[in-house]
């Protein structure tokens, strides 16, 4: 709908300022630098002090609770390379992110695509798909919890159709522990992936798809060159997201194995809890807890600077 | 030895504003501190029990108002911690017995947390085997009123329909699992996916057959003159996996947690469940109609042989910076009154730490309280343990070897390291 040259009047009245000189130069003034202070302080004395004071207890024996306590150097790093728990629980951990990014993402997209077609259902479907990533993650791991117990719904639907060979100690049998765990994730974040590809699928113009048809270009072919590299923004985010999560998980972990039997599931973080709250070895905790944030660091930024490379290199 | 309830982690963030709101640190023994004189506050693993003695105190004080949070022992344990090392934590708080874990009573006495209780009046009268507990360096800082025993859990309905009886010698047993395996009904339920849960077959074994014939064996440990890998440790450990072996437990104990194993024994799916005596409360919830009685789990051919794993319950500490330090004695000598002993045990399913209370024991426990009145009974091995890697280690490493990837003379050498390394 156009508008009538008089309906343009009152606004020129009500901003008399507002004269198109300014409008051109105000793109050009940057904000005084210290409107960034009060953010700034906050940040530092919220953020980067607690934790660069945290760091130094890593170089320490400290109990958590004795206000005596020593300064052992890179002691504590050193013990980390010679346990055994700590580099499985690494392992582990990079482990878990890696198949989480890869499993959730990939299931994530094809669940995207299959709903941004014009199936009669897809509203419905969108809801019901992203509906476990809004539930509480203990929550969640407490229902599969039962759900994969020995007599639990998993192993009864095998039985139902059949299957009774099949059923597993799915979180009993460590060979099978930290994929069971794995499986719950992916399937409480699959829709959380969708949604995001799917703003991306939603944004890449119907021209280009007809202008691609037009040329002979099959449906895979056009998911290739002409989806794919459109959906780079949420590639990025994406594998972001599932990436640093992956590396962090503790609550799904905790609720569903405790990080056994043994140690066959045990992460970083549930490594971190354990040392701290139970053992009492806070200093050798926090050692560790550095140790994760350096791989949550390295391996974020990395997958950054490539993803976003790959982003430019597309547009 | 934790039992650890299923947590409120709000009760826990409610308690760390509430206590936070009425931090200070200054000791106020006198009373100095005017209107809150008359208010106590206390932080408690006691759920379900702490409640009805927190009126009955009330009630007996009037004008006095007790402030209080209620939490599972986990969070409870990282919650305290805190607020000591803060100074910010409540005038009475919960502390286990003994050495072993970050709430123990060695943990919080040894960098003096904890008010030295020793000149109350109950405090001579704790039995020696509670006092070894409550006690650092000869002071008594925890007022234990409770005591809990391992063994095995029956389901009376559950054995007449099988036509068992419970054996109480090993040989028996095997045949008791044999013969509940074949109509079955296995003999036990096991919730080894709870680590902690894991321990109690191995503790109820190893009070028999390490004890049985050496009652010092903790001294010795101490002293360097024992091993665990060295000592009758081993031949608990076999037991417990021949009782594995035999079928006496459920199939895929791993994968079963506390809660599910609570559920089998409860409904007659097993005959039974090898558990401490508070898992009878909760069986109960579980079955209102059934009827579950506590016998002790034999371990060899001799029945008069047989002992017990009985300790100690948590108890209570006063902060040694205690806000309202009259009140807080007033509300541990209260705990260990008879009136608020009873209301304890009778609400948690245990028996009272001091004889003579007055106490009518359930007849469930009748079985217990006779192995502790003859003396034929020893602490939970790991409250008179120098670290709480020992217990960890054993914990997962029991969980490894019920799945073959650890065995036990690895798991007793790792204890055994764990053991040296001290506290």
């Amino acid at each position: 709908m156009t508008l009538a040259p008089n309906e343009q009047l009152p606004d020129h009245d009500h901003f008399p300022h507002a004269a198109p000189a300014a409008h051109a130069r105000r793109p050009r003034t940057a904000p005084p630098w210290w409107f960034v202070l009060p953010a700034l302080l906050l940040f530092v004395f919220v953020v980067l002090v607690p934790s660069a004071r945290g760091v130094y207890y890593a170089f320490t024996d400290w109990d958590g609770l004795d206000p005596n306590f020593s300064f052992v150097g890179l002691g504590n790093f050193a013990d980390m390379f010679s346990d055994a728990d700590a580099m499985q629980a690494i392992w582990h951990t990079l482990l878990i992110a890696v198949s989480i990014t890869v499993l959730q993402n990939g299931l994530g997209l094809l669940l995207a695509l299959g709903v941004n077609t014009a199936i009669k259902s897809r509203n419905v479907l969108r809801v019901f798909l992203f509906a476990p990533a809004v539930i509480t993650p203990i929550v969640t791991a407490y229902l599969w919890r039962n759900l994969l117990g020995p007599d639990g719904g998993a192993n009864s639907l095998l039985g139902v159709v059949g299957l009774d060979g099949s059923r597993q100690d799915w979180l009993g049998d460590p060979q099978l522990a930290l994929w069971a765990v794995v499986g719950v994730i992916v399937w409480q974040y699959a829709g959380y992936s969708m949604v995001i590809f799917l703003a991306g699928l939603q944004s890449v113009p119907k021209e280009i798809h007809e202008a691609a048809e037009i040329d002979g270009a099959g449906p895979v072919r056009r998911f290739w060159s002409v989806t794919r590299p459109l959906l780079a923004p949420a590639f990025t985010i994406n594998l972001m997201l599932s990436i640093i999560g992956g590396i962090k998980l503790f609550d799904q972990v905790y609720a569903l194995t405790g990080g056994g039997p043994g140690h066959a599931t045990d992460t970083i973080s549930t490594l971190i809890y354990k040392d701290a709250f139970t053992l009492g070895e806070f200093g050798y905790s926090i050692a560790l807890a550095v140790v994760l944030t350096i791989i949550v660091a390295v391996a974020s930024t990395g997958q950054y600077l490539v993803l976003s490379r790959n982003e430019r290199a597309a547009s | 030895m934790k039992t650890r309830i299923p947590t409120v982690l709000s009760a826990v963030v409610t308690a760390a504003a509430l206590l936070a709101a009425c931090s200070g640190g200054t000791k106020a023994g006198d009373s100095g501190g005017g209107g809150g004189s008359k208010t106590l506050t206390l932080a408690s693993v006691d759920q379900g029990s702490v409640e009805d003695v927190v009126k009955a105190f009330e009630k007996a004080n009037p004008g006095v108002k007790v402030r209080y949070t209620t939490s599972g022992a986990d969070q409870y344990q990282q919650q305290i911690r805190t607020q000591l090392s803060s100074g910010t934590a409540p005038d009475v708080m919960s502390v286990w017995p003994g050495n072993g874990n970050p709430g123990a009573t060695y943990v919080l006495a040894k960098p003096g947390y904890l008010r030295d209780l020793s000149d109350q009046p109950w405090a001579a009268e704790l039995p020696d085997a509670i006092k070894s507990v409550a006690q650092y360096e000869g002071k008594t800082y925890n007022a234990i009123f409770g005591q809990n025993g391992i063994g095995a859990v029956y389901n009376q309905q559950a054995l007449e329909k099988a036509g068992l009886t419970p054996p109480d010698t090993w040989k028996d047993l095997l045949a008791f699992c044999r013969a509940a395996a074949d109509k079955g009904t296995p003999a036990f339920a096991l919730g080894n996916q709870d680590n902690w849960v894991t321990q109690l077959v191995q503790y109820a074994l190893v009070a028999t057959t390490v004890y049985g014939d050496d009652r010092d064996f903790d001294k010795k440990m101490q002293t360097g003159q024992a091993t665990f890998a060295q000592s009758q440790w081993t031949t608990a450990l076999d037991k417990y996996l021949t009782m594995e072996k035999t079928g006496c437990f459920q199939k895929n104990p791993l994968g079963t947690n506390y809660e599910a194993s609570q559920g089998l024994a409860a409904t007659g799916r097993t005959l039974g469940i090898i558990q401490g005596n508070w898992v009878i409360a909760l069986l109960k919830q579980k079955n209102p109609q059934g009827t579950f009685t506590f016998k002790a789990l034999p371990a060899t051919d001799d029945p008069s042989a047989t002992i017990v794993p009985a300790a100690a319950g948590a108890g209570y500490g006063v902060n040694a910076k205690a806000k309202n330090e009259d009140l807080a004695l007033k509300f541990v000598n209260f705990v260990m009154s008879p009136e608020g002993m009873n209301l304890f045990v009778k609400k948690q399913g245990g028996l009272p730490s001091l004889p003579d209370t007055g106490y009518a024991v359930d007849p469930s426990l009748a079985e217990l309280s006779t192995f502790i009145r003859a003396g034929r009974t020893v602490p939970f091995m790991d409250q008179l343990w120098p670290n709480a890697k020992v217990q960890q280690t054993m914990l997962s490493g029991l969980q490894e070897i019920f799945s073959d990837q650890s065995t036990p003379e690895e798991l007793l050498k790792e204890m055994d390291a764990d053991y040296k390394a001290g506290s």
